[in-house]
């Protein structure tokens, strides 16, 4: 089977199309984790959590009109010039400086989630005059090299080749959307994974109720009972952080905070989840005749995707060593 | 399949709560600076200090979801949540009300008479009437329906014989609530019943057991032919085992099961902080715990919201305290790897070599007490066939 029928057979368990309509604008911020959460769950083949969580309200940060359908968003540094060069300008080398924010860019966004399934990328890089800049860019405009994750999921190259990006399409922005365009990230694949974390758990507990060994089902030998009961909890805990980083959402004061917390916690969740739901099924699980393939490499790759649960604790870590002996409970409280 | 153990939803703590949460940060400064909140891990089970106790019942923080009419603060038990992960996290001495507050209140304001009711609440929320737990025997732990200590009725009520082991502050406290056998029926679960016992009754006979740590928290309670009236019977004759679970579930749910080692962390990031210059793999270990923390106490907090509303919560519970109380334990071997220095328990009290060692004593502890977390994953097991 090859990679790109594998990404087809990712719509499993509910094929979903990709086009689908997506909810309005102004839906509120629990209920876009929730869909991304439920994205997760059914493997749906688009970028709707990118879309929902990263790209939609990156754009509105930004002042920019939000295009219809899915986005994807990408990150990285580029070869960034001024299409309108002010000649007369004395300030870095020539094409730093430019008459408006019309953009010549050349270069390559690695491993862009789902680009070939998309109209247009969010794109965050350094901008010519310094300072980072945010621009849309639709797909008519990058060549595509096709890659895949561990899950078959598209991860792909855009090569840029001097693409004129028009001023309209452009904005300076703030470093700190910079940041909140990382933590956005971490929460959507961590709400991606609390909806993976749940098919593993209901895959598990349906396959060691149905499956008769020594005479009896799986789910009733105490040893399969105390590691089902470690699977479910593991993903109860993932559920609850991104729960909690979700109504936090709408204040900015601890959004970001918890947004941390359920990253971190959902990408260091993952290995205990795939183990247990994995030992729990038996040398089955280990096929791809058995769809709980479909979460746990998805869990797998997801993980690794936007810095790790290394990166996250470590800046968790840091803010919480600044903070103080104190600083560790209020941080924690919220306050 | 509903898996709702699974998904309890994230929980907005009312907004008297911020106020009230800063009132005992206040209060807890004042009292570190007194010398009396000494940051200590496991303070709800070795922390005894019953003037402090009534300093916290003065504030209205001892009973305080207790009704009013019965000297309580009426107050919403997320309240409640506050002041207490308030306390743990600071590691206060609060183990002198622990069992009263937690347990022997609301189960006695749920099905005592208005007799007992009006006697002990109002004495337990002025922070003046303690209470160990008599459940657990030498034969029956986590078989707990097995226990033999036995209720003889008498003519003028009731006679108890038999031995409860385990006994958290017999020696120390007023009154056990005591499971025993009142009726050797068919149904091993239907012929149990509660009795409220004074424990300076000259009939029972408390003999310490102590800790890995020396400490004497535990005891024997040998109930020698105890001679109760019927105003010592707990809710209905034979309605012990249900009455037991229901408190099971105000036992497990609380953030004791996920806090008691949090003052250790914060020891070390105090102490972190100080020496300056932390490597990238310490700051990682502290993040990776601080996820975790919040991560479970976001659980336990849909807990309690659920019990507040009056929601059946015993699978939850039972899914918090298993992940806690692991947690628990993890915290003090993560926490000694982070910054290695050898435990001492003859340290100077509250140094964090002493911090180390007391937690590390305490250790096995944790997901042992409140019923075995290999039960109590039964629980979670059963809840799911339940919800196929
Ligand atoms: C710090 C502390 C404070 C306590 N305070 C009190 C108190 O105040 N009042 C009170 O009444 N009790 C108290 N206890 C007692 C506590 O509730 C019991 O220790 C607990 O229920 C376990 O019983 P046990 O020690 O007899 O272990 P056992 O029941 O003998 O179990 C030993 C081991 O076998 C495992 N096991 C047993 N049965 C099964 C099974 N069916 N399936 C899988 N594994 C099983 C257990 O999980 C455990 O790991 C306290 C205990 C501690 C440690």
């Amino acid at each position: 089977m090859s990679i790109e029928s594998r990404a087809e057979s990712a719509a499993e368990p509910r094929s979903e199309h990709a086009a689908e309509a997506l909810p309005p604008l102004d839906t509120a911020p629990t209920a876009l984790v929730a869909l991304a959460r439920e994205a997760g769950y059914r493997g749906t083949p688009a970028p709707l959590a990118e879309t929902l969580l990263v790209a939609r309200p990156l754009l509105a940060a930004a002042g920019l009109a939000v295009p219809d359908g899915q986005l994807t968003v990408a990150a990285g540094p580029l070869d960034v010039r001024f299409t309108h060069v002010d000649t007369d300008s004395r300030v870095g080398p020539s094409g730093a400086a430019g008459t408006d924010d019309a953009l010549r860019v050349s270069g390559t966004l690695h491993r862009v989630p789902w680009a070939r399934a998309v109209e247009a990328a969010v794109v965050l890089t350094e901008g010519p005059g310094g300072g980072p800049v945010l621009f849309l860019l639709e797909a008519t405009e990058w060549r595509q090299l096709a890659g895949t994750n561990l899950a078959g999921e598209p991860r792909d190259d855009l090569v840029l080749l001097d693409v004129a990006v028009p001023a309209e399409r452009v904005r300076r922005v703030p470093a700190a959307l910079v940041r909140e365009a990382a933590w956005r990230s971490g929460l959507a694949r961590a709400a991606l994974i609390a909806g993976a974390a749940r098919r593993c758990v209901e895959l598990t507990v349906d396959h060691t109720a149905a499956r008769v060994q020594f005479g009896r089902p799986l789910s009733h030998f105490q040893a399969v009972k105390q590691e089902e009961a470690k699977l479910v909890e593991e993903a109860a805990l993932v559920a609850a952080a991104v729960e909690a980083a979700a109504s936090a959402l709408s204040e900015p004061d601890s959004a970001e905070f918890t947004a941390w917390l359920a990253a971190a916690q959902a990408a260091a969740s993952v290995a205990e989840i795939t183990r247990i739901a994995h030992q729990l099924h038996g040398a089955i699980g280990f096929t791809e005749l058995s769809p709980l393939r479909l979460a746990t490499t998805r869990m797998w790759s997801w993980r690794d995707e936007d810095g790790g649960e290394r990166a996250w604790q470590q800046r968790i870590g840091r803010h919480v060593l600044d903070g103080g002996s104190g600083g560790l409970w209020q941080q924690v409280t919220g306050g | 399949m509903t898996l709702s153990a699974l998904d309890p939803g994230a929980v907005q703590l009312p907004p008297e709560a911020v106020q009230l949460r800063q009132e005992v940060r206040d209060f807890l400064d004042t009292e570190r600076a007194a010398g009396t909140v000494l940051g200590r891990p496991d303070s709800w089970l070795t922390g005894w200090d019953p003037a402090f106790t009534r300093r916290l019942a003065r504030r209205g923080w001892v009973g305080m979801a207790l009704p009013p009419e019965y000297g309580g603060g009426g107050r919403s038990n997320l309240e409640r949540y506050v002041v207490i992960e308030e306390l743990l996290a600071a590691g206060a001495p609060v183990s002198a009300h622990w069992v009263a507050d937690r347990q022997a209140g609301p189960s006695i304001l749920r099905h005592g008479t208005e007799a007992q009711r009006s006697h002990f609440l109002p004495r337990i929320a002025a922070g003046a009437c303690f209470f160990s737990i008599g459940m657990s025997e030498q034969e029956s732990g986590s078989d707990l329906a097995s226990v033999r200590t036995r209720a003889e009725r008498t003519a003028s009520g009731w006679r108890l014989t038999g031995t409860k082991m385990w006994t958290g502050g017999a020696h120390v406290n007023d009154h056990a609530i005591v499971l025993a056998r009142t009726d050797d029926s068919e149904d091993r679960h239907a012929g149990l019943s509660q009795f409220i016992v004074d424990l300076r009754d000259p009939h029972v006979r408390v003999e310490p057991i102590r800790l890995l740590s020396g400490e004497h928290t535990f005891n024997y309670c040998h109930l020698e032919g105890v001679e109760l009236t019927d105003e010592a019977l707990l809710g209905r004759p034979g309605d012990g085992w249900r009455q037991v679970t229901g408190e099971l579930a105000l036992e497990r749910s609380g953030p004791e099961r996920f806090l008691s080692t949090l003052p250790l962390l914060s020891a070390l990031v105090g102490q972190l902080q100080r020496t300056g210059g932390c490597s990238p793999e310490q700051q990682a270990r502290v993040g990776r715990l601080t996820a975790r923390l919040s991560s479970i106490r976001q659980l336990s907090l849909g807990v309690a919201a659920a019990l507040a509303a009056g929601r059946p919560a015993d699978v939850q519970a039972a899914l918090v305290k298993d992940l806690g109380t692991r947690f628990e334990g993890e915290l003090v071997n993560e926490v000694r790897e982070i910054l290695p220095i050898a435990a001492r328990f003859d340290a100077t009290r509250g140094s964090y070599p002493e911090l180390l060692a007391t937690a590390i004593l305490h250790a096995p502890g944790y997901t042992l007490r409140g019923g075995t977390n290999e039960i109590l994953r039964g629980i979670i097991t059963r809840g799911l066939e339940l919800s196929r």
